[in-house]
């Protein structure tokens, strides 16, 4: 694959001329944190980041997403579904984010069910990652089978070497996008030294902070084990490591109704609420933290194996950063893995 | 969306059944004429009213809440106005540091027999609402599509 | 001057005479967290494991939030000012009996404000946080940078009047100076701006919600069994991310803590998102003070103001045509 080079003052103008032909979705700033947001102009691109606090998922699985409106009028009963997706680039997402998308992939784009709204915008969208020269000591991605500079899931890398990114075409789509693209020009010799030292030292800098081989296997094992009752006691029980994380894909699908009009909405749940598995006899089969606490790691490291042939988790670090409690995945890991 | 032109304010009215939807009712009889711009929900008592029933009704796009109890110490299950009381006040502070125009949610004493106040308060009420426009802040809009 | 640096080594002393005499099960305390700038809560049940207990300017949870509806006969708590005051709220409820309590009272100097602390660093990664007796110095990969205490407190640490424990079985080092209360002047300067602007300064913030409800679980009085916002029937707010149901959502939250806030900033804190959420909280705080004379969490034998009242209490905001 041929690899091209863009200056980081470029990068506005390029996101620009975008505009307009796509929809693009970036992070930007605000106040202390990156968020990954649809940006109106250039200018909002902030990249100079560590990782974003929600993850990209939300380009293809939005937290709240109409699947249609209805209403009664004069003729009787009128359904409107989403319009066509317009094309759109998801830019500067981190690789563990880009791996993500092959755990969702396989979720929405069943064999036997395709969920329409997730696949038309995946079809529409070119994805542009930017690999992690710094990787921060939260991040595990080479613990799960990922890299700072893993290709998977991506169109296009872009990697920091200085006053440029070196732009990498990982698909035929990315190639084909960068062709003929104002901004980009061909990487030299030592734009190509500059790249590769940079993804040695970011690789040497990862230390393997979890080990995964063999979980899947011994978790059911431990579905009565006393572990779980000391593991769970500080979780708060609330949604953020469920939300932030780029694999979960939980959801829930409600009505909001006025009167003779009305939309279905499908919107994120959490495997950490309550009521995710709340019966209308009262009954509740995960009645306890430690029993939700309990599913999110099974599901993550055990059942997702077993049906998707993946570890549901690609490493990012989002729990462990913004858990309001500090309860560290790693170290619940470590903990099965010391029984 | 509202006409602005032809815009009349639209209140919800919880009163309590023992005094103030009696003195509602008083003014009717009384051929007492009032705006007809509320609308009456009978409650048992202005302590039964909910925060949330407030909040739901300028949620639905009313222009303006009324609750109305009984006078202080004639309560029919005799604290619950003073509850009340002290539920409403905060209430309305709470709203109007939250930037909920004041006048939008308003309160009262009517007893049975106050046919006339029981106008003179729905007049105000009326008018108080009339002067800040349709509500739009806590107005529930539909998702646009993601 | 005073001595801080005894008071960890206190706490342990104190929690293990607690658990080898078998005066607690349990004791809820922090250690060291997994990140720098964080300390996270503990359960220790053995005297062996005391050594994990620590207290630093990271120890920023509510832990008076793990207290209710506990199977352990009587449970130690390592807590600082807000925590305990959040306890004697929760005793006046009925949710935590009195006599299962043994308080280590920690007075407390305030919570580092971490993200405030990260954003000094922007961008590069800090490997290590070392506390000293009046800074905090963040070391990274080719920079140290020392930041002053006192500035990068929490905002409600900043405004706290009650840093020391109200009540307590085992005080742990000499309580800290309290300041006169400061809270008050916050909600006067956000009150001095015109409504619209009040409006739109919150919108602002929720937009960024997610209704994770992190916010709700950290608070130790949201223990409703069933919250108001997954009540069905009937269902007074909608589950997806809407700009109605989500203000609804913050101001119904403010309502229900009217009188019981101690303003411990667990929730501004737990939030992922950063939002202003104590904006919400501190009108009604200082309304109750204002109206009731009512400060939470000082008092075990005052009423709290949403449970009682008085005849001549102020009615100046009703219609009087």
């Amino acid at each position: 694959m041929k690899h091209k080079i863009i200056k980081k003052k470029d990068i506005a103008g390029f996101i620009n001329s975008l505009i307009g032909e796509y929809r693009v979705f970036a992070p930007v700033q605000k106040g202390r944190q990156a968020f990954f947001r649809e940006i109106g102009s250039g200018s909002e691109v902030f990249l100079d980041y560590q990782n974003t606090t929600n993850s990209p998922k939300e380009a293809f699985f939005p937290q709240s997403e109409r699947l249609f409106a209805y209403g009664l009028d004069k003729k009787g009963l009128k359904l409107t579904v989403p319009s066509e997706e317009k094309k759109r680039v998801v830019f500067g997402i981190r690789p563990c984010d880009a791996r993500s998308f092959s755990m969702l992939d396989p979720v929405f784009d069943g064999e036997k069910y395709k969920d329409v709204y997730y696949l038309n915008k995946r079809a529409a969208t070119i994805v542009i990652g930017l690999g992690c020269n710094k990787p921060p000591a939260t991040c595990f991605c080479t613990s799960v089978a990922g890299n700072p500079f893993s290709t998977d899931g991506l169109d296009l890398l872009l990697v920091d070497i200085g006053e440029e990114y070196a732009a990498e075409a990982i698909t035929d789509k990315g190639e084909r996008f960068m062709e003929g693209r104002e901004g980009f020009g061909e990487a030299s010799p030592d734009n190509m030294v500059s790249m590769g030292k940079v993804k040695e030292s970011a690789e040497a800098s990862m230390s393997p902070s979890v080990k995964i081989d063999g979980l899947s296997e011994k978790l059911p094992g431990l579905f009565d084990h006393p572990i779980w009752d000391s593991l769970h006691e500080k979780c708060l029980g609330c949604g953020i490591c469920t939300y932030l994380c780029p694999t979960c894909h939980c959801f829930d699908i409600i009505d909001e109704a006025a009167e003779s009009t009305g939309e279905r909405v499908r919107i994120w749940d959490s495997c950490q609420f309550k009521l995710f598995t709340q019966e209308t006899s009262g009954a509740n089969p995960r009645p306890a933290a430690k029993d939700r606490l309990k599913q999110r790691i099974m599901h993550k490291f055990s059942y997702f194996r077993d049906n998707y042939d993946q570890t549901a988790c690609v490493g990012c670090g989002r729990c462990i950063l913004h858990c309001p409690v500090n309860l560290d995945i790693r170290r619940i890991l470590a903990g099965i893995n010391s029984i | 969306m509202v006409d602005n032109k032809n815009w009349n304010p639209k209140i919800i009215a919880f009163l309590c059944n023992w005094c103030s939807y009696a003195g509602a009712d008083l003014a009717g009889v009384s051929r007492i004429q009032f705006p007809p711009n509320i609308r009456v929900i009978r409650v048992p008592c202005s302590g039964r009213v909910n925060p949330l029933l407030i909040l739901a009704s300028l949620q639905h796009g009313v222009d303006g809440v009324l609750v109305s109890g009984c006078h202080p110490g004639d309560c029919h299950y005799l604290t619950g106005n003073y509850m009340a009381r002290r539920k409403f006040t905060l209430l309305k502070s709470l709203l109007e540091h939250a930037g909920i125009e004041e006048g939008r949610v308003q309160f009262s004493w009517v007893s049975a027999s106050e046919g006339n106040r029981f106008a003179e308060v729905v007049k105000e009420a009326v008018e108080n609402v009339r002067a800040l426009g349709p509500a739009r802040k806590l107005v529930k809009t539909p998702l646009s599509s993601g | 001057m005073q001595d801080f640096s005894k008071v960890p080594d206190d706490i342990r002393e104190a929690a293990k005479k607690l658990l080898e005499e078998g005066k607690v099960d349990l004791v809820i305390g922090f250690e060291a967290g997994t990140v720098p700038l964080r300390s996270t809560p503990c359960f220790i049940r053995n005297k062996d494991d005391v050594k994990r207990l620590t207290w630093n300017a990271f120890c920023e949870n509510n832990l008076a939030r793990y207290l209710r509806k506990r199977p352990e006969g009587k449970i130690g708590i390592v807590a600082k000012g807000c925590d305990v005051r959040a306890l004697v709220e929760l005793i006046k409820e009925k949710q935590v009996p009195r006599e299962k309590m043994v308080i280590i009272g920690v007075p407390c100097r305030g919570m580092i404000d971490r993200k405030r602390a990260e954003r000094e660093v922007e961008g590069l990664q800090i490997r290590e946080a070392v506390e000293t007796e009046d800074r905090i110095i963040l070391k990274g990969d080719g920079f140290e940078k020392a930041l002053n205490k006192d500035e990068f407190l929490h905002q409600s640490c900043k405004v706290c009047s009650h840093p020391n424990p109200a009540m307590y079985d085992i005080p742990i080092g000499e309580p800290v100076k309290e300041e006169a209360p400061k809270g008050s002047s916050e909600v006067a300067e956000f009150e001095s701006k015109p409504a619209a602007e009040r409006w739109q300064y919150l919108s602002d913030e929720i937009s960024r919600c997610i209704r994770c409800y992190a916010c709700r679980d950290a608070c130790p009085f949201c223990y409703c069994e069933e919250c108001f916002v997954d009540s069905s029937q009937p269902q007074w707010i909608g589950k997806s991310i809407n700009a109605s149901d989500t203000m609804i959502f913050h101001l119904v939250r403010a309502f229900h803590m009217a009188g019981r806030c101690v303003d411990c900033g667990a929730c501004q804190r737990a939030c992922p998102m950063g939002i202003d959420i104590r904006k919400f909280l501190k009108k009604l705080d200082s309304d109750v003070k204002e109206l009731y004379g009512y400060e939470a969490g000082m008092s075990l034998e005052e009423l709290a103001p949403l449970t009682t009242f008085k005849e001549d209490d102020p009615q100046g905001f009703m219609i009087e045509p």
